[in-house]
């Protein structure tokens, strides 16, 4: 029963969507009738439903509801039903207003499957640039290098502190391990 | 003559008051650690002497701002003060603030059944009870 009234709201919604202005001007109708008769229309609200519906009432039916509440909750507690409990709860202290979840439920999943989707793509971008890349110059080799270093020494490059002066002990050219 | 009798008198003249050593007292950290007795006193009082729906919710923020749960004789005062106030939801509220401050689940089943009476005399259900169907 309560899952059927939390359902029809967005039912009545999705088909003024489609089919249009016969449906906008129904409800259009039965909003003004609410906003100009709140008092008449005190007893109209069931609290059974206060919470699916709490959000798209106008402020005077939220104002009457208060007041239904607050006459309610003089009475002795044992006595309430669960419904008019839960509303109460709900008007007070439920989600909405100032105390409305920042973010819709699902956010949290959904982040992780955009983040997860784009570190992918990243990780596939590299591993293909390093696939389908020029092989490096055939000067990068540990051979080319040593040969450079020999060279080096024929030459005499930089005698006093570099590759050919007395008592050197650094690799030279060599960069490879 | 004259000089030898006034000098004696202008010596004497002089404020001989002994300069008191300057007390070194922080006056911030004067004060005393209140004792858990002391705070569950305090707020028990508190609620029961609390007026309206203001003071009762007020009451419940400060004394549960504290890094402690607040004593069963608290919480008893504090949905009786509810009752009185006529706000049943304040009353759902106290369990649920109760279930913020506990360390774990076995925490707020001993307060649940320390406050069985209360509950069931009141008629309070907790929020989990409400929202579980």
């Amino acid at each position: 029963m309560q899952a059927l009234r939390l359902a029809r709201p967005h039912l009545a919604l999705r088909t003024a969507n489609v089919s249009g202005a016969r449906w906008i001007s129904a409800t259009a109708s039965q909003a003004s009738a609410a906003s100009l008769h709140p008092a008449a229309n005190a007893s109209a609200i069931p609290l059974s439903n206060v919470e699916a519906q709490w959000e798209r009432l106008s402020a005077d039916e939220q104002l009457t509801v208060h007041q239904q509440l607050e006459e309610i909750q003089k009475k002795d507690w044992k006595t309430l039903s669960i419904d008019e409990k839960k509303a109460a709860y709900y008007v007070a202290f439920g989600p909405h207003g100032p105390r409305a979840p920042i973010n819709p439920p699902g956010t949290t999943l959904k982040i992780a499957i955009w983040v997860t989707g784009f570190v992918g793509l990243g990780t596939a971008l590299y591993v293909a640039a390093r696939n389908l890349a020029q092989p490096p110059p055939k000067t990068i080799s540990k051979e080319w290098e040593e040969a450079s270093n020999e060279r080096a020494l024929e030459q005499k490059m930089d005698p006093i502190s570099g590759i050919a002066s007395k008592g050197y002990s650094g690799k030279g050219f060599v960069t490879h391990k | 003559m004259m000089r030898s009798r006034v000098l004696p008198t202008l010596v004497r003249a002089r404020p001989t008051v002994a300069r008191a050593a300057p007390t070194l007292v922080r006056f911030s950290s004067g004060h005393a650690q209140e004792s858990f007795e002391a705070f569950t006193e305090r707020y028990v009082n508190f609620f029961q002497s609390a007026q309206d729906l203001f003071e009762v919710q007020r009451g419940l923020n400060n004394c549960f701002a504290h890094d402690l749960v607040p004593a069963p004789s608290v919480i008893e005062a504090a949905l009786r003060a509810s009752r009185r106030v006529n706000d049943y939801a304040t009353a759902v509220r106290v369990f649920e603030g109760i279930k913020e401050k506990v360390e774990n689940k076995q925490q707020y089943q001993a307060y649940l059944e320390e406050l069985k009476g209360v509950r069931d005399e009141l008629g309070i259900s907790t929020k989990e009870e409400l929202f579980s169907s």
